[in-house]
């Protein structure tokens, strides 16, 4: 499948369809199940969506050997603002452990281009604990993949207990 | 096998992937850095003079000590020919003045902070800066998204040519061609 | 004539896409409600504020005819010492969240609103943010990038000033 070849959404017309937290594979030297939880809060949430449909495909195309469980991902994904900010906290102290917290897009790694808003948290890491920062306005599909490989290669985490 | 990373030559033309630095190119204007809109662009620099133009490099300068010659010319020759055009090394007729250049130091993007917006790669005036469809450099520091100059060095290698312009687009208007003539 | 049954007060000014009408603070509902009854402007589009300066804030609203295709921008100047306005929701009920925003960036008060609470900025925030007197502190905490000359090492203490965007006075010392 081409690059831009990403398939159609279909998905957010009817309640409850979309991707939930979805279960892929990822092979980074060993199989391991993630749980990916989006907090899909701007235009990242659309590449962070393409991802997770394209990933989800894969993980049907082959098992993965699952190792010691499936761990869980919280991807922030989109512009924190300061009226949104305990909701985001909200949902990563939801997120059950082991749990992992990846930041996708200049918006969540640092403010990005609003770092000098007067609402906007300059980065989710001002609140929770990111193992990962994926950069981009917005990355590609492919590099959160690519980001979860990072993730499941780095030692330990932030974000657990 | 990683979940679909692209096989070369599939992302799209001018995909703004990250940007890449070529540092022979840069004069250390600091124009990149003053437009950015996130502030993300660090450069320093200092001037150094340019070696072999120092003024009176050579002692043939108009101060050098008069050469033996037949008639009176005042004691200023022994310089190069003016009639054979300026001394390269030492400047017209000898009147070497110290030239000063820009020497670039430090040229560091913030990728935590980038927008991928371009407007560095558009505002430099000597294409130093150019974009590469590279995506794949997540970190699990922030601090490590602050890339320096030999990393921006290393992705100018996968820039890509530039694409074809488009079929019927009009004529770019920046060759020596375009010129008006006078 | 759009004019026809307005207060001679309102100046109404064509527009590239309709009319403009500049409205003393007296007349803003009579002229809304002229809008939407005689009008047939029945969308209510969006209506905001403009930081004018000394001249105060001026508070702009656009309305557009669904069935006769046509734009109505209205206007109105208030003093910036006292910004107050009646609120349109009597007229367009699709005002009270623009209300809110305008009274929350601007401070100007909506006499009547339902509810003029903050709609986009978090609790206990401090001040008008799309006022021009409003300074965006980040810019004041980060030195430019760009303050250095090419070929300078660091910038001479006597040309240090404020980046852009940041008012005399500001920024790191």
């Amino acid at each position: 499948m081409a690059a831009v070849d990403l398939p159609l959404t279909g998905a957010g017309s009817r309640p409850g369809a979309g991707p939930g937290p979805g279960v892929i594979t990822v092979d980074a030297g060993g199989a391991y199940s993630l749980r990916v939880f989006d907090a899909g809060l701007a235009c990242c949430g659309v590449e962070v969506a393409a991802a997770l449909r394209r990933a989800g495909a894969l993980a049907a195309a082959g098992e993965g050997k699952e190792q010691s469980g499936p761990v869980n991902v919280f991807v922030v994904a989109g512009t924190v603002t300061d009226k949104l900010a305990p909701f985001v906290l909200k949902a990563f102290q939801d997120t059950p452990p082991p749990r992992r917290v990846l930041s996708f897009g200049a918006c969540s790694n640092s403010g990005g281009p609003y770092w000098d808003s007067y609402c906007v948290t300059k980065g989710v890491d001002q609140l929770i604990p990111v193992d990962v920062y994926v950069p981009g306005c917005p990355p590609r599909p492919e590099a959160l993949l690519e980001g979860l490989a990072v993730l499941l290669r780095s030692r330990g985490s932030a974000g657990d207990g | 096998m990683t979940g679909g990373t692209p096989p070369a030559g599939a992302l799209p033309a001018r995909s703004r992937g990250v940007i890449a630095l070529l540092e022979e190119n840069c004069t250390a204007c600091m124009l990149c850095a003053r437009e950015c809109p996130d502030w993300c662009i660090y450069i320093e620099s200092h001037k150094e003079p340019v070696p072999g133009n120092e003024y009176g490099t050579g002692g043939d300068g108009p101060m050098a000590e008069p050469a033996a010659s037949q008639g009176g010319d005042g004691g200023f020759g022994a310089g190069p020919d003016p009639a054979s055009g300026p001394d390269p090394v030492r400047g017209p007729a000898g009147r070497g003045r110290q030239r000063v250049r820009n020497v670039l130091d430090r040229f560091a993007i913030d990728f935590s902070l980038c927008m991928y917006c371009g407007i560095c790669v558009e505002a430099c005036p000597y294409d130093a800066l150019f974009w590469s469809p590279e995506f794949s450099y997540a970190e699990t520091d922030i601090a490590a998204l602050t890339h320096e100059q030999a990393r921006l060095r290393e992705w100018m290698w996968t820039v890509p040519p530039p694409p074809a312009h488009d079929a019927g687009a009009p004529r770019p208007g920046e060759g020596l061609a375009d010129r008006p003539r006078r | 004539m759009v004019s026809d049954g307005l207060p001679p007060a309102v100046r109404c000014e064509p527009d590239h896409h309709g009319v403009m009408l500049r409205v003393p603070p007296e007349h803003w509902l009579t002229v809304l409600t002229f809008a939407r009854e005689r009008l047939d402007c029945d969308f209510f589009d969006w209506l905001t504020a403009v930081d004018e300066g000394g001249e105060g804030f001026s508070v702009v609203v656009h309305v557009y005819s669904l069935a006769g295709r046509h734009h109505v921008l209205a206007g109105t100047l208030l003093a910036r010492s006292a910004p107050r306005l009646p609120t349109a929701t009597g007229i367009y009920r699709g005002a009270a969240w623009h209300e809110r925003e305008t009274h929350e960036m601007f401070g100007v008060i909506f006499d009547g609103h339902p509810h003029l609470a903050p709609l986009l900025l978090p609790g206990g925030f401090e001040g008008h943010p799309l006022r021009k007197d409003f300074v965006l502190a980040a810019r004041a905490a980060k030195e430019w990038p760009g303050a250095k000359e090419p070929g300078e090492r660091s910038v001479p203490r006597a040309r240090r000033r404020a980046p852009p965007g940041v008012p005399d006075g500001w920024g790191p010392s």
